[in-house]
């Protein structure tokens, strides 16, 4: 039998995994300057390392293959992976490595989590987002989204933008976001159309490339209002409100590519290097590593959660108990441990979407394109690059909102929202930059694939492409439940993802194809074509992308979402908040997801503070 | 849902990762919020002042990824500068511009041997809300019984503060000052400083 330790010292907060949501808690909750002087013990556990990217990355990260390959920063597979079908009659089977066309993106491991190795690519939800359900059913009639999005299972949240916008600040500020405004042209409290902003970005965008100034100028010439791309790698050196310097991007073009490349100046927001470093300076804060939680014990009586159960790196079982636990795992495992644990109502699926109940798991979407999207592509003859100085987060390149939300009028269009259109970002990716084994197609291997090589690191004209696409909508039939069939490491079932594309995406891909071609003509591009029409349906997810999200839905009705709008979860389980639940984002064509979840985790804070003052355990309104 | 079965043998899982131990806290670069909130505010105070001014001192350099620990704020001016700045943070005057020279309390060690180390400045002293902050013009240094610098000049760095961009002291000329006078100790720490953050001087 493992053995089964006395159990840690009482903490005020737990947070479950130390990525971008659990560093916001436990800076915000540990350091006593931010809490009228009260010492909250806050205890924080990981499966994975802690990660210094002086010693980790600054020289290790220079390897394709472990990095690109290997994937030997990320979340192991065999210690933990997940299932994935398209559809409840399917047999789901699992994830058995990161690379395409099984896998793609990885999940992260250890303190920072996933934003160890992500695109650093920011971007606000607008007003219309939060509102999106009521807004359509208003302007567009109630029979609208049902016609459009079959078993729809769309809501509003339980805030408005306005709510959000001063934690959106907090956020940007803790991380150090670059950018210049949301092409809101009047910034004002009273635009629904755009993410007016009380406060601009804390640092300057990156320097635009030429394809980006060519692009801005084209859009303004269409009526369009561009506006830097919003980007979580500093631009500048930079210091947060909890007083932790920041360097610099440092533009070394190991960043993005297949966005797995760590950073090796810190330059790339996570939690490891902006909120985490105060929190272990507060002397309130204990980081507990290489440690894997697997189940959240419950007194019966009160349906409280009393302590944290992990195992240590040797397989013993600790117990961390708390007042309040903070469920920051990446969205799967957010779900997997709640349900194991009996905390929340298991979402069950039925064939007739008003015969589903339960909301733990329900709404799963995904932030990602179509595998086979409609898209457009254009040459730019006279507009060459450099790839080898490069940063990711798409920095250097412009957007528009303009085509999302619902910034133009979709009657008689089959689609609601639509995408964030941008162009010209770095070229550099690194090593990512050569397209990696594993693709079965003959532009990837042999004479073929080495000669497409040849113009890439100092090409003498640039390709344009997109693939916009609306965004997913969810649905009775996509959620995350528990595998029946293939466990983690110890035992336990892992995650079963059912996920197709709903029809909104490839919907809108086929009218906004159609402006982005136009706007890249404006650009004076050549060969603009768009693509066949890719049809709903017409490609299957078959993939464990990051960019499924969604399955813990924050929300005004107890019955459909697990939080409220303090990021609590609805009675009677007072004691576990979480954020990251993106099921109602808007959505564009950039995961924007971790941005929008941001600032939940500023609202979270403050609900566990409030939580913390009650004289006896309940509910936030 | 099951409860909970504990596998009948222990269990464990070490997959390959470089790994870091987790740092101590006092290896942690944190402005303290007292000084961060000062510095802030200073930095908005001071956004139109036409006259050349930079934060030095350990704030800077913390501000810099340099792990030190400041207990007071410090601007390099000029004279004229001093005068501009005492104006524009009149509410927070403690001491009234005028030329002073005092001791630092760390001596020089040059060709292993210890000298006194004086500096002189038309300096003015400031309370933000509980922090110190000297504002030294024209700051000269003088070791042992050399003859005093030249009034120290430079062309700042800056860095962007919770969104309020200062201007500060490089830290190549913190680290020529350091060096010359034998601090090899805080030379090292900029030094680190700049490694991590893998940039050059400047």
């Amino acid at each position: 039998m493992p053995t089964v330790l006395p159990p840690e010292p009482m903490a005020d907060v737990v947070c479950l995994g130390v990525g971008y949501m659990s560093g916001v808690i436990a800076a915000e909750l540990s350091i006593a300057a931010l809490n009228n002087q009260v010492n909250y013990k806050v205890v924080a556990i990981t499966k994975g390392p802690y990660w210094d990217y002086v010693n980790d990355f600054s020289t290790t990260k220079y390897d394709e293959w472990g990095v690109g390959l290997g994937r030997k920063y990320d979340s192991p597979l065999p210690l933990q992976s997940a299932t994935i079908r398209n559809t409840p009659q399917q047999f789901a089977l699992p994830v058995r490595r990161y690379t395409m066309p099984i896998q793609y993106h990885a999940l992260g491991h250890g303190v920072g989590g996933a934003a160890q190795h992500y695109g650093g690519t920011m971007g606000r939800q607008g007003p219309w987002g939060y509102k999106q359900k009521s807004l359509t059913d208003t302007k567009y009639g109630t029979a609208f989204l049902p016609s459009i999005n079959p078993h729809n299972d769309l809501e509003d949240w339980p805030l408005a933008y306005s709510d959000y916008e001063p934690y959106y600040v907090d956020w940007e500020r803790a991380h150090g976001l670059c950018g210049n405004y949301n092409g809101s042209t009047t910034n004002s409290s009273s635009d629904m159309n755009y993410p007016w902003m009380s406060q601009n970005y804390p640092l300057p965008p990156h320097p635009l490339t030429p394809v980006a100034q060519s692009f801005q100028t084209a859009a303004q010439s269409l009526g369009y209002h561009p506006f830097p791309h919003v980007s979580a790698l500093a631009s500048q050196p930079y210091t947060n409100q909890y007083g932790v310097p920041v360097n610099p991007c440092v533009y070394d073009g190991y960043c993005g590519g297949p966005c797995d490349y760590a950073c090796e100046t810190g330059a790339k927001a996570n939690a490891a290097y902006r909120t985490i470093p105060a929190a272990m300076k507060s002397g309130n804060f204990t980081l507990v590593v290489n440690s894997f939680i697997f189940r959240l014990n419950v007194d019966t009586t009160t349906n409280l959660i009393t302590s944290a159960m992990y195992y240590d790196a040797q397989g013993n079982i600790h117990t961390q108990p708390g007042k309040v636990f903070f469920n920051g795992l990446w969205g799967y495992n957010m779900i997997r441990t709640m349900w194991l644990s009996g905390v929340g109502v298991p979402y069950r699926w039925n064939s007739d979407p008003t015969m589903v109940s339960g909301s733990l798991g329900r709404g799963l979407t995904n932030g990602y394109l179509p595998y086979r999207g409609t898209s457009v592509s254009a040459s730019l003859p006279n507009v060459g690059g450099n790839s080898y100085p490069a940063g990711n987060g798409s920095g250097g390149s412009v957007d528009i909102y303009d085509l999302m939300d619902d910034n133009f009028d979709h009657t008689g269009l089959n689609f609601i929202g639509g995408s964030e259109i941008g162009a010209g970002g770095y070229l550099g990716g690194g090593p990512g930059n050569i397209t990696f084994a594993g693709g079965s197609s003959s532009a990837n291997m042999g004479a073929t694939f080495k000669a497409t090589q040849k113009d890439k690191y100092l090409p003498s004209k640039l390709s344009l492409g997109s693939t916009p696409f609306a965004h997913d909508l969810p649905t009775t039939d996509n959620y995350v439940d528990i595998d029946p069939h293939y466990t983690d490491a110890y035992g336990d079932p892992v995650a079963r993802l059912t996920y197709d594309w709903t029809p909104n995406t490839y919907n809108g891909a086929t009218y906004l194809a159609n402006k982005v071609a136009a706007i890249f003509t404006k650009m004076g591009a050549t060969n603009v074509t768009v693509g066949s029409t890719v049809n709903p349906g017409a490609a299957h997810n078959d993939w464990w992308g990051h960019h499924l999200r969604g399955g813990c839905r924050i929300g005004i009705n107890a019955a459909s979402s697990v939080w409220n709008k303090w990021n609590q979860c609805w009675a009677p389980y007072f004691n576990i908040f979480g954020a990251g639940e993106i099921t109602n984002t808007s959505g564009d064509n950039v995961p924007s997801g971790t941005h929008v979840a941001g600032a939940q985790s500023y609202v979270a804070a403050d609900g566990i503070r409030k939580y913390l003052a009650l004289t006896a355990p309940g509910q936030l309104t | 849902m099951p409860a909970l079965r504990l596998p009948d043998k222990q269990k464990s899982y070490s997959p390959f990762v470089i790994e870091s131990r987790i740092p101590k806290p006092e290896e942690l670069v944190v402005l303290s919020k007292r000084l961060l909130d000062s510095t802030i505010t200073i930095g908005k105070a001071l956004e139109g002042c036409t006259k050349k001014w930079a934060f030095g001192g350990d704030v800077a350099e913390v501000i810099s990824g340099v792990n030190v620990e400041p207990d007071h704020v410090t601007i390099l001016t000029t004279k004229e500068g001093c005068d501009e700045i005492s104006g524009k943070l009149s509410r927070y005057a403690v001491v009234a511009p005028a030329m002073a020279e005092r001791k630092l309390a760390r001596e020089a060690k040059i060709a292993m041997k210890p000298h006194p180390v004086m500096i002189r400045s038309y300096m003015a002293q400031f309370n933000i809300d509980g922090s110190v902050l000297d504002v030294h013009g024209d700051l000269q240094i003088r070791v042992g019984e050399w003859e005093w610098g030249d009034p120290l000049d430079y062309e700042p760095d800056f860095v962007y503060v919770v969104g309020v961009k200062v201007p500060v002291i490089p830290l190549q000329m913190k680290s020529e000052i350091y060096n010359g006078l034998g601090w090899r100790d805080r030379a090292a720490k900029i030094h680190e400083a700049v490694i991590r953050s893998r940039h050059k001087f400047g």
